[in-house]
C-alpha cells in the first residue's frame, strides 16, 4: 500500500488548518450590514454571518480554540500508547493488572458525562477547552495503551527486546527505534490523531449546545467564534431558510477536514 | 485459566463501588480545587449570600460532611433539590422522569447495533461493505444531529414530536460515531478469528456446527464489545438528547452544568453510575454463565466424544 499519497493529503490538510490558525483575528470585523449574509461571490472566500462579519474570521478563530488542545490531547495519548506498548516489551507483568483495572474503570463511564462533571467543578477563570481536552485523552489512554500493549505482546514481548539485545543493539535503538518507531507508530500515531479529531469534534458539539440555546461556552471566551458558530448558521439555513447556505457547507467542508487530516494521517504512519 | 471467576469477580465488585465511587470522586474534585466549592459555585462578586448558601447546601463542613449527608439522604430516598435549574424543586422526580427517555433511546439505538452484530457473526455482512460503514462512521454525531434537528424542525414545528425525536435520535445515535461500523466490523473480526482457529476445522470434520463451538469462546468478548458500545451510546446521548430536545438525563445534565447545579448533577452522575453498575453486572454474569456451560462439556450431537 502506497503510504506517500496519505501523508500527502495528511500534509496538505495540516498546512490548511495552520493557516487558518495564522489566520485568525483577536476580534471580528466590525458589523458591516450592508454585507450581511454575503455569499462566497459577494464576499469571498466563504461568505458572511448575518451582521457582515467574515465566515473566514470564524474559522479561523475556530481553528485557534482547537488547535492547541487538540494537539496536546493527541499528544499525551500517543505518549500514553508508547508507556503501554513499551511496559509490555520489558515484561513488566505486575503493572499490567494496574493498566487493566484502569481501563476497566475509566471505560465503565460514560465520557461525556465525565466532561460535563470536570466543566461543572472548573472554577470559570479556568474553563476553556485544554482542560476538557487533557480529560477527554486521559480517558481515551487506557484503550490506546492496551491497543499499544498487545501490539508489543505479537511482536514477542520482552523475548524481542532480548533477542535485539543479543544482536548488540543499545537499549535506546531497541525502544525508540524498533517497538515505537517500527512497530507502535501506526497505532500511537493513529490513536493520538484519533483524539486529536474527537477534541475537535467535542469542541463543536459543547460550543454548538451552548450556541443553540444561547449560553456561555465552557470552551472558549465569548469574544471567539467557534466552528460550532458556523454549524449553527448552517443549521438555521436548513431548519429555518434562512440564507446561510454557505455556512453550512463552510462547515461541513471543515468538519471533512479535520476528519480527513486524521484518517490520512493514521494511513500514511500505517506499517508496511 | 483456574481463575475464571476473578474477571467476573472484579467486574462485580466495580459495578457495586461505581455508584458510591463516582459520586464521591465529584465531590472530592469539587474540594481539591482551589477556594472554596461555595466560593466556585456562587463566586462572592457576583453572587451575594456565599456563606449563607454554604450552609444550606452542606458545603461548610468539608467533602466528607457533604458526601454522607447527600448519601443517607438518598439511601432514605430524599434525593435533594435542585440548586439553580429549578431552584427548590425535588431532584428526585426530575430524574424519574428522564431516565425512562434515556433507556427508550438507548434501547432504539441498540436495535442496529445488535442487528449489524448479528449479521456480521452470521457472515452475512461481507468485507465488501466495510468502506461505506466506515464512511458512515466517520460521521460525527454532532453533525448528524443536527441535520435531524433541522429536519424536525422543517417537519413538526419549532416544538417538535417526541416520538420522531426519539426515533430519529436513536437512528444518530446508533449510526454516527462509528458506533454501527465499529460493531458490525468488529464482531466480524471477532468471529472469523475464531472460525479459522484449527478445532473448528476439526469440529466441522466431525459434522458440529461451527456457531455452536465458537460461541461460547467468543462470547465473552463479544459482550466486551457489546457493553463498549452501549457505553459509547450513554455516551452519545448526551448530545443527542440537547440537539433533538428529549427530555432524558443527558439534557438534564446538560442544562444542570450550564448553571452549576450540583444538586442536580450528583443525582444524574449517580443515574449514570447506576446505568453503568448494571451493564458491567450483565456482563460479570454472562461471564459466569458462559464458564460454567463451558465447563459442563455439552453433550456433542450424535454422542462424539
Amino acid at each position: 500500500m502506497n503510504r506517500r499519497l496519505p501523508a500527502a493529503v495528511a500534509l496538505v490538510l495540516m498546512l490548511a488548518l495552520a493557516a487558518l490558525v495564522a489566520l485568525a483575528p483577536e476580534h471580528l470585523s466590525p458589523i458591516a450590514q450592508e454585507r450581511a449574509a454575503a455569499g462566497p461571490a459577494a464576499l469571498p472566500p466563504f461568505g458572511a454571518d448575518g451582521r457582515g462579519r467574515p465566515l473566514l474570521e470564524y474559522a479561523a478563530q475556530g481553528a485557534s480554540v482547537v488547535a492547541l488542545p487538540a494537539l496536546v490531547a493527541g499528544l499525551v495519548v500517543a505518549a500514553a500508547s508508547i508507556f503501554g506498548g513499551v511496559v509490555r516489551a520489558m515484561g513488566l507483568e505486575r503493572l499490567d493488572p494496574v493498566i487493566s483495572a484502569a481501563s476497566e474503570v475509566v471505560g465503565a463511564l460514560p465520557r461525556m458525562v465525565v466532561i460535563l462533571v470536570v466543566a461543572l467543578v472548573l472554577p470559570r477563570e479556568w474553563r476553556g477547552l485544554m482542560p476538557l481536552a487533557l480529560t477527554w485523552a486521559l480517558l481515551s489512554a487506557p484503550g490506546a495503551m492496551d491497543e499499544a500493549a498487545a501490539v508489543a505482546e505479537r511482536l514477542g514481548g520482552a523475548r524481542f527486546v532480548e533477542a535485539l539485545r543479543a544482536h548488540g543493539y543499545s537499549g535506546a535503538r531497541i525502544f525508540l527505534v524498533h517497538i515505537v518507531g517500527y512497530n507502535l507508530r501506526p497505532v500511537l500515531v493513529r490513536q493520538g490523531a484519533e483524539v486529536m479529531s474527537q477534541v475537535v469534534f467535542l469542541e463543536i458539539g459543547l460550543s454548538y449546545l451552548a450556541a443553540s440555546r444561547q449560553d456561555p461556552s465552557f470552551t472558549h471566551p465569548d469574544s471567539l467564534m467557534s466552528w460550532a458558530d458556523i454549524l449553527y448558521l448552517g443549521y438555521t439555513a436548513l431548519a429555518f431558510r434562512e440564507p446561510y447556505d454557505h455556512a453550512a457547507i463552510l462547515g461541513l467542508g471543515l468538519l471533512l477536514l479535520v476528519s480527513g487530516f486524521a484518517s490520512a494521517i493514521g494511513r500514511a504512519a500505517r506499517a508496511r | 485459566m483456574n481463575r475464571w471467576w476473578l474477571r467476573p469477580l472484579v467486574r462485580s465488585a466495580a459495578a457495586l463501588v461505581l455508584p458510591v465511587a463516582v459520586p464521591f470522586l465529584c465531590v472530592l474534585l469539587l474540594w481539591a480545587l482551589p477556594g472554596d466549592p461555595a466560593s466556585i459555585i456562587c463566586p462572592p462578586e457576583t453572587c451575594s449570600g456565599t456563606e449563607e448558601l454554604a450552609r444550606r447546601w452542606n458545603l461548610d463542613q468539608g467533602p466528607t460532611h457533604y458526601f454522607l449527608s447527600w448519601a443517607g439522604g438518598v439511601a432514605q430516598g430524599e434525593w435533594g433539590n435542585s440548586w439553580r435549574l429549578m431552584t427548590g424543586m425535588g431532584v428526585r422526580g426530575l430524574v424519574e422522569e428522564s431516565v425512562p427517555n434515556t433507556l427508550i433511546l438507548l434501547g432504539l439505538a441498540l436495535i442496529p447495533v445488535l442487528v449489524g452484530s448479528l449479521l456480521a457473526a452470521l457472515e452475512v455482512v461481507g468485507e465488501k461493505v466495510d468502506p461505506a460503514l466506515q464512511l458512515i462512521g466517520a460521521v460525527p454525531g454532532i453533525l448528524l444531529a443536527l441535520i435531524a434537528a433541522a429536519w424536525q424542525t422543517l417537519t413538526f414545528g419549532l416544538d417538535g414530536e417526541p416520538t420522531a425525536g426519539l426515533l430519529l435520535g436513536a437512528a444518530v445515535l446508533g449510526l454516527s460515531d462509528g458506533v454501527f461500523s465499529g460493531a458490525v466490523i468488529g464482531t466480524r473480526s471477532l468471529f472469523g478469528g475464531e472460525r479459522r482457529q484449527r478445532y473448528v476445522g476439526v469440529a466441522l470434520l466431525r459434522g458440529e456446527r461451527i456457531i455452536e463451538n465458537t460461541l461460547p469462546n467468543v462470547a465473552p468478548a463479544f459482550i466486551g464489545q457489546l457493553r463498549a458500545r452501549t457505553i459509547q451510546l450513554l455516551s452519545g446521548a448526551v448530545v443527542i438528547e440537547v440537539v433533538l430536545r428529549i427530555d432524558g438525563i443527558g439534557d438534564l445534565l446538560w442544562q444542570a452544568t450550564l448553571v452549576q447545579d450540583f444538586g442536580l448533577v450528583m443525582p444524574l452522575v449517580t443515574a449514570f453510575s447506576l446505568i453503568s453498575s448494571a451493564l458491567l453486572l450483565l456482563q460479570a454474569v454472562a461471564e459466569v454463565g458462559v464458564a460454567l456451560h463451558v465447563r459442563r462439556s455439552p453433550k456433542l450431537p450424535g454422542g462424539a466424544a
